[in-house]
């Protein structure tokens, strides 16, 4: 095999970690994925799907996959979900019990870290990997199947309803520049039902690389709120794919805040008739900051529908992405697919890219994309100066009003709440100054 | 109160819209100004509330003394001047009531003031309201977004109730009103009326000045004050146009 010099470091850890405990299955299948890494290298310009997305920051220095044994100490506070819920809390890539409170879960439903899981129900992590780990074209995926070693697993049983949200925070401690692959999976039986509220933040230069594996049976549903805050210097990259059976409804909310170089990928297949998907998100960017959003939803059988809103701030320098993709498979007639993507740009040097597209193979269909990227209204912000709001204030008020309009679908209430607290602790927190 | 001399202003390609604006506004005073569809009435509202856009390149303004054209806009809105806006603006997303307590908070806070909660905030809203007539559900909704014409203007005159400026300057502020939400704006305006206040009232029909009878009338014309007289003139204008003052 001849390794490409960027995959090294990774190729000689694999190489050197300890894996005799682990299960034959685990073993081939992370030996077959780390191959597939090595094979394709990371990704390049060349890649349309990557052709935006600057990879210096992570070829620049190299991130041993470290993970931390999970006793760092944190001030949990500032990313507690208001009200009761289920947390579960790794930090630096591992379980942190005693920053966990799993509380009572009802019958038939499991939650636990993918840690435990693997010596409780080895099944469910299978069932976490993918045939793709092994072949696909997404190498940090196949990389995170090399490597990870903790993550979480939520499993509902049919009818399984839970009433609190499932709390998850991937904290991270500063220290050396270092990798966590987080591995993990969300499974709901037939009808059941969940909330699930993941926050990523924490302090340092590392890399979190996580992949998570979402199977939603018939009439199932998901409220899936994710908030990226992680440091101004943190790599993240996410990889999501979801499946979504007949009747089920999956809502997805993505809010980027954090992180010099962050990208989530989202792969959804709607693959039982009347599915329904809400795929949304917002991204505010400033300093150098680079994030790209990149959708993939597949309409693979009829009467499924997707709903798709991302909303973009980017001030200073930062660069902005995003990458829609909408399929509709020729048997998917009755689907009704609307993507949009809407940015305002709040300097010169603020950049955004947008490519919002539409596959149609199905010719009995009601679909739409577009995107608009532009700047602060000056009449709206000229008025409310005229009303003796200063400009700092008046810029923020339009900036929010902006950004919280794509927070419209989270539920339940308290999600939507805690986003839009982030998204204001990230207006209080000021551009760079000077346009 | 409002002491305009000489006022040059122009636009970005460098047509001169003012042309020499002389006014003069004393305290407890009420001027209207008239005159012809693109004289430069909105384009003086815009100069004394700080629009960018206009390029003043002669004259001054003295505010209650100061030199208006040196502070921003929303340092002229604490310092007690307030324009109506002719066309009211629309900002989708930011709620009314979120925004207009920002907005009374801050002149409260360069004022001295305490800021006002939401309870106090509410209390304040509701005796205002009732003077104009305004529903709850216009204040649950985003700033102007989707008002209708009339209620826009509504909006500005309780806006401005809200924020009880010592210097209003309504822009049209009755053009597209019915007759009853013309008795509304102009009982509104009335009750702000005091020694301490003036206001300059543009507008193109007598039937406001009916309701709200002004001190001193003027007709711009080519950016320049041609005329001024008292409320008489505005009748005389209404009988005879602007013909007489075309060439100015
Ligand atoms: N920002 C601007 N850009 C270009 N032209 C402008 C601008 N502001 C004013 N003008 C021009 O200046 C002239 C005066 O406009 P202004 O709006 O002040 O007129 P007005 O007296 O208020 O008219 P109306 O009675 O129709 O409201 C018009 O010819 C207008 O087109
Ligand atoms: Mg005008």
């Amino acid at each position: 095999m001849i390794v490409k010099a960027e995959t090294a470091p990774y190729v000689e850890a694999f190489a050197q970690r300890d894996g005799t405990d682990e299960p034959h299955w685990l073993a081939a299948r992370r030996a077959a994925a780390l191959a597939n890494f090595g094979d394709k290298g990371f990704p390049t310009r060349r890649q349309e799907a990557w052709r935006f997305t600057d990879l210096r920051p992570l070829q620049r220095a190299a991130f041993p996959p470290v993970s931390g044994d999970g006793s760092a100490p944190f001030a949990l506070d500032a990313y507690r979900c208001p009200g009761a819920t289920h947390r579960l809390v790794l930090v630096d890539g591992k379980v942190a019990p005693a920053l966990s409170d799993l509380g009572a879960l009802p019958e038939g439903a499991f939650l636990a870290s993918t840690a435990e899981t693997l010596a409780e129900a080895p099944d469910l992590v299978a069932a976490a990997l993918e045939e793709s780990d092994a072949q696909g074209n997404q190498p940090f995926a196949s990389l995170n199947a090399a490597f990870f070693t903790d993550g979480f697993v939520l499993a509902l049983e049919p009818e399984t309803v839970l009433e609190r949200p499932i709390e998850i925070l991937h904290l991270t401690s500063a220290g050396a520049p270092r990798s966590h692959h987080v591995r993990n999976l969300v499974r709901l039986g037939t009808g059941s039902r969940a909330v699930l509220l993941e926050t990523y933040a924490g302090a340092g230069a590392h890399w979190t690389n996580s992949v998570t594996a979402l199977h939603l049976r018939e009439g199932a549903a998901l409220h899936h709120a994710r908030l990226q805050d992680e440091s101004a210097e943190a790599l993240h990259f996410a990889v999501n794919r979801a499946h979504v059976g007949r009747q089920a409804r999956y809502r997805s909310f993505v809010l980027t805040l954090g992180g010099r170089l962050s990208r989530q990928d989202m792969l959804v297949r709607l693959d039982g008739e009347g599915a329904e998907l809400a795929l949304d998100g917002a991204y505010l960017l400033r300093g150098e900051q680079e994030a790209t959003n990149a959708t993939f939803v597949d309409h693979a059988a009829p009467g499924c529908t997707t709903r798709e809103l991302f909303k973009g701030v980017v001030a200073d320098r930062a660069h902005g992405v995003f990458l829609g993709s909408i399929s509709v498979r020729p048997e998917a007639q009755k689907t009704d697919a609307h993507q949009l993507n809407k940015n305002l740009l709040l300097s010169r040097r603020a950049t955004v890219d947008t490519k919002p597209e539409l596959e149609i193979l199905a010719d009995d269909v009601k679909c739409s994309h577009g995107a608009t990227v532009g700047d602060l209204d000056e009449a709206a912000l000229f008025y409310l100066r005229t009303r003796g709001i200063a400009e700092g204030e008046a810029r923020r008020m339009l900036i929010e009003a902006f950004a919280a309009d794509a927070l419209e679908r989270v539920e339940p209430a308290a999600l939507r709440a805690y986003l839009a607290h982030h998204l204001q602790a990230w207006l209080g927190r000021g551009e760079e100054g000077g346009r | 109160m409002l002491e305009i001399r000489n006022l040059h202003a122009r636009i970005a390609d460098g047509r001169e819209i003012l042309n020499g604006v002389e006014l003069v506004v004393g305290a407890g005073e009420v001027h209207a100004i008239m005159g012809p569809n693109g004289s430069g009435k909105s384009t003086l509202a815009g100069v004394l509330s700080g629009r960018p856009g206009y390029e003043v390149t002669e004259g001054s303004v003295l505010y209650q003394g100061q030199d208006l054209l040196a502070l921003s806009p929303d340092a002229r809105a604490r310092a007690g001047v307030f324009l109506a806006f002719q066309y009211p603006v629309e900002i989708p997303g930011v709620n009314n009531m979120y925004f207009l307590r920002a907005a009374l908070n801050s002149l409260r806070r360069a004022r001295g003031a305490n800021e006002l909660d939401a309870g106090q905030f509410l209390k304040a809203v509701r005796a205002k309201l009732k003077l104009l007539e305004i529903g709850d559900d216009l204040l649950q909704r985003a700033v102007n977004a989707g008002f209708s014409g009339g209620e826009k203007k509504r909006n500005e005159i309780f806006q401005m109730a809200m924020l009880e400026p010592k210097l209003a300057i309504l822009d049209e502020t009755d053009s597209g009103l019915d007759i009853d939400a013309l008795k509304l704006v102009a009982g509104g305006i009335n009750k702000l009326r005091a020694p301490d206040r003036a206001m300059v009232l543009i507008t193109h029909y007598q039937r406001l000045l009916d309701y709200v009878v002004p001190d001193r009338v003027h007709v711009l014309s080519g950016g320049r004050i041609v005329k001024s007289g008292d409320k008489t003139l505005a009748a005389e204008l209404e009988r005879h146009g602007y013909a007489a003052y075309e060439a100015a």
